[in-house]
């Protein structure tokens, strides 16, 4: 018997000796308001409190201004794949380990978490390994809920999903906390109306 | 330092602990006093009965069906172009991640913090097959520099001061006697950033594993996760067969139960949903990916018609944090890999019972740490039932159980028992400290207590007025 | 109404005064109190030593020896707790009776609030400040938390804001004697933040045998009394020993 076999007749076993209970159905959270507008507050402050930067801007072509204007202080920028042509700014680009600031598209949010969902096929590398990361997002993709955004994109799933929901940190030392440990230590979050 | 201890020598250890390193109790405290707030926070936003309460019968659920939900979870991974493995045993998992070192040729490995791994051996099998392995967690970083496990299932270095981390880092690292913390963490970015770009292998655990998705979820807040999954060409994930839950919807519930049970955040800054190797449409990402199904004990836990409920957990510490016997020696007092409470439940069956015999014992059964679990496991009971199987396989001293067996004998017989009664106000309890050396632990540390002049029930045969 | 003092077994033998001041104190309330004869230990250390088998015939005893009381009070929230939380499931086979004296038995400050629906017994604590241990299975297993703190406010004393006031003690029966050194790093942490206060109560005498006997070897610390013996002074006001 290979060891699958065994684990798994072990585990039934044990299922045997005990009745199978049913699953508690959906998981209901908090409602985080099913009008857009309130979702969008939720989101940002959400971002806001786990120490991101939010930007609203009205349309592409803001949004195109706003990218342009902000990357100017920057010397080079790595961008994913998934980001529309109007979206990008005119410095030199660079390789993802390399570039100081990267941009990014997320596919989805999530209000209660205050999360951006990042898709593999946007370039993972683009999203992690720059210092400063700017992901834009369309007001409209925006879900009040976790489970609603999941069932969202269940159907269609990359190799990988990264909710970003703060810049990286952490508090292992002396419970101090540190952004920019290994992912990149700012976050702005462009919600794109 | 006291790290590679053994659960049967948990009263020494924790004794060293107390005594000769009272800045480690000094560190926990504060460090269970910040997560307990943050905790507490966590939870009165949201109707965290209610949650905990879909927590627990989502995860029973799961483990009453174990056996379609591991099935359908291979299949699915299977699907998704991910090689499944299963592991009886410890030495089974490293067997497997031989083969995939040898399969690849592999020099370098950066491993995202895993608890499984830990349990596993994998860092110590790896330096005898000569891989490099690197820590990439902040906090396994420091213990693995300083050849410690960590001490803490959440918080690895929760045991050290800032001033220890300085003393790591300028050895290591070069940084400043005096480095703030932001110092000693770039100078850990700068390094690991090389060690990320170079790995041939990445390593991790697993939060949850979906069944019906195939989906490897994993919780954290420095982005070494997602990194350690990204960037090598080959990632491996250590799964325990007790991760799985039924469906991707579910993650909703879980991952932000274990998050505000964790750490007190709504969600870990960064959460990744593996489901698999890179795909043709993407630019990067893995090109093979492994999920190795672990068992390691967790069968025998599941067997067992109390402990099985012990499976729910999902390692956020919780019980740790608020656990009155953890917070004053650290994790490292335990002497393996999963401290406090959680680990005094689960490693009899991991371990073996006689093997892991003080740590049921190693509580006073105050409780809290069932107040805070997020999937209501009832550890206190889980305490008490494995007390009761070392009782029933004469594994408790031979003095407790005599002194037990005469006590329950007088107290089955009023005359007795109250003889008993006036013997003790006529002994000094220090001479009976002689004959029982359960006496003697009490007079050790505190003042013999003085029983009152006359018995309450001679006061009562008197009158009371 | 009437009332049986189970005493414990702690409490007849070192707690005698408190358990006479818990008489009073119901007798002032109107209470009729007798104390059932043969009372001996409700088998507590012997279940939390994992001696299933030795707690089910204390459990036996105890549960016999109540039998045919009215309610049954307890000067301990931790054996009032074996009693409702643990009888039912040990007494196999008699879980009627079980169960019924699990209904009817109370810790001392839960039953004149909860049952009798007192609050206010006089003003003999004036003036004092107190700290208040929770007892860990009062806290937990009974659910006891602002009873004992509504009978000392009403009897006029301030309880103290201690961050570790519902932290466990480290007595824990067995524990203390098998692990001292963690059980007293454990009354340390009470110690060591407790504010200054004219004495400490609680509601278990285990523990206050675990803090005074830890305050008595460091030696400092404040005065243990226990929480029958405050309120009882409460109703009389004046101090007593
Ligand atoms: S037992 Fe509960 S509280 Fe403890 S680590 Fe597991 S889930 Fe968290």
């Amino acid at each position: 018997m290979s060891a699958r076999e065994r684990v798994l007749e072990r585990v039934r076993s044990a299922c045997q000796e005990r009745e199978r209970t049913e699953h508690p159905g959906a998981f209901e959270s908090r409602d985080a308001g099913a009008d857009p507008a309130s979702r969008l507050t939720t989101l940002a402050t959400m971002l806001e409190a786990a120490g991101a930067e939010v930007v609203r801007v009205d349309g592409m072509v803001e949004a195109g201004k706003w990218v342009r204007r902000f990357a100017n202080d920057f010397e080079s920028v790595s961008v994913g794949v998934t980001v529309p042509s109007q979206l990008r700014p005119t410095i030199s680009t660079k390789g993802s380990h390399e570039a100081a600031l990267g941009l990014s598209m997320a596919r989805a949010a999530i209000a209660e978490t205050g999360s951006l969902l990042m898709d593999a096929r946007d370039g993972r590398r683009t999203q992690l390994l720059v210092p400063t990361h700017v992901v834009f997002v369309y007001q409209a993709d925006v879900h009040p809920t976790f489970r609603g955004a999941l069932s969202s994109v269940r159907a269609d799933l990359p190799s990988a999903i990264g909710l970003h929901s703060g810049p990286s940190k952490s508090a292992d030392i002396a419970q101090t906390l540190v952004t920019g440990v290994h992912g990149p230590g700012r976050l702005i979050v462009v919600l794109v109306a | 330092m006291s790290g590679h201890g053994t659960p049967n020598r948990y009263r020494q250890q924790a004794t060293h602990t107390i005594r000769d390193e009272p800045y480690v109790r000094e560190s926990v405290l504060s460090g269970t006093d910040r997560a307990n707030d943050h905790r507490n926070h966590a939870y009165a936003e949201i109707d965290a009965d209610r949650w905990r309460d879909w927590g627990r019968d989502a995860k029973t659920h799961t483990l009453t069906n174990l056996d379609r939900y591991l099935e359908e979870a291979e299949r699915n991974l299977e699907a998704n172009g991910v090689r499944v493995h299963w592991a009886e045993t410890a030495a089974d998992a490293l067997t497997v991640l031989r083969g995939i070192v040898r399969e690849h040729d592999v020099r370098s490995v950066v491993k995202a913090k895993s608890m499984l791994t830990e349990e596993l051996g994998v860092n110590e099998h790896l330096e005898r097959l000569n891989v490099r392995v690197r820590e990439t967690d902040l906090g396994e970083y420091i213990v693995q520099i300083m050849g410690e496990p960590p001490s803490h299932i959440v918080a690895p270095v929760m045991h050290l001061s800032l001033d220890d981390c300085r003393q790591i880092f300028q050895q290591v690292l070069g940084t400043p006697r005096h480095g703030t913390p932001e110092e000693l963490v770039a100078a850990a970015r700068k390094a690991l950033r090389q060690e990320f770009l170079a790995a041939d292998l990445g390593i991790s655990g697993g939060n949850f594993l979906v069944a019906e998705t195939g989906t490897v979820a994993l919780i954290e807040n420095e982005g070494n996760i997602r990194l350690s999954t990204s960037l090598p060409r080959v990632h491996v994930a250590f799964v325990g067969i007790e991760k799985l839950i039924p469906r991707f919807e579910d993650l909703a519930g879980f991952i932000q139960l274990t998050a505000r049970a964790a750490t007190g955040q709504p969600i870990g800054n960064y959460v990744s949903f593996i489901q698999g190797p890179k795909k043709d449409d993407e630019v990067d990402g893995p090109e093979e990916v492994h999920v190795v199904l672990v068992d390691n004990g967790r069968t025998t836990l599941l067997a067992d018609e109390a402990a099985w409920e012990a499976l729910r957990c999902v390692r956020c510490g919780a019980c740790l944090n608020i656990c009155p016997v953890y917070r004053q020696t650290g994790g490292h007092a335990y002497g393996w890999t999963y401290s406090g409470p959680i680990g005094a439940i689960i490693a009899p069956g991991i371990l073996g019972l006689e093997e892991a015999l003080p740590l049921p014992f190693a509580s006073s059964l105050c409780g809290a740490c069932a107040d805070v679990c997020p999937v209501r496991i009832p550890i206190p009971e889980l305490l008490l039932h494995w007390r009761e199987r070392a009782v029933e396989e004469g594994l408790t001293p031979l003095t407790e159980r005599v002194g037990l067996e005469a006590y329950t004998r007088a107290a089955t017989h009023p005359l007795l028992f109250r003889a008993g009664g006036t013997l003790l106000r006529r002994t000094p309890w220090q001479l009976g400290g002689t004959a029982l050396p359960i006496l003697k632990g009490w007079t050790q540390e505190r003042t013999t207590p003085e029983p009152s002049p006359k018995s309450f029930q001679a006061l009562w045969k008197e009158g009371i007025e | 109404m009437r009332v049986s003092l189970f005493a414990t077994c702690l409490g007849d033998q070192f707690y005698a005064d408190a358990c006479a001041d818990a008489v009073r104190l119901l007798r002032h309330l109107g209470a009729e109190v007798d104390v059932p004869a043969g009372q001996t230990c409700c088998g507590q250390p012997a279940y939390n030593a994992g001696r299933r088998v030795d707690a089910q015939a204390m459990a036996r005893h105890t549960s016999k020896v109540l039998d045919g009381s009215d309610y049954v009070v307890l000067p301990s929230g931790s054996c009032a707790g074996m009693i409702r939380c643990f009888y039912p499931e040990l007494l196999v086979g008699d879980g009627a009776r079980a169960h019924a004296l699990a209904q009817r038995t109370f810790e001392l400050s839960q039953f004149v609030v909860e049952v009798l629906g007192v609050q206010r017994l006089g003003d003999g604590l004036s003036g004092s400040t107190v700290g208040y241990h929770h007892s860990c299975h009062a806290l937990r297993e009974l659910g006891v938390r602002e009873a004992p703190l509504e009978l000392l406010a009403g009897c006029g004393a301030a309880v103290v804001d201690w961050p570790a006031a519902e932290e466990c003690c480290g007595f824990g029966g067995l524990f203390s004697a098998k692990l001292p050194e963690v059980s007293a790093a454990m009354a340390d942490r009470k110690l060591d933040t407790l504010p200054e206060v004219d004495f400490v109560t609680s509601t278990d005498g285990g523990c206050l045998m675990q803090l005074s006997g830890r305050a008595g070897k460091r030696g400092r610390g404040p005065v243990f009394r226990h929480l029958a013996s405050a309120l009882w002074q409460g109703v009389q006001g004046g101090v007593r020993a």
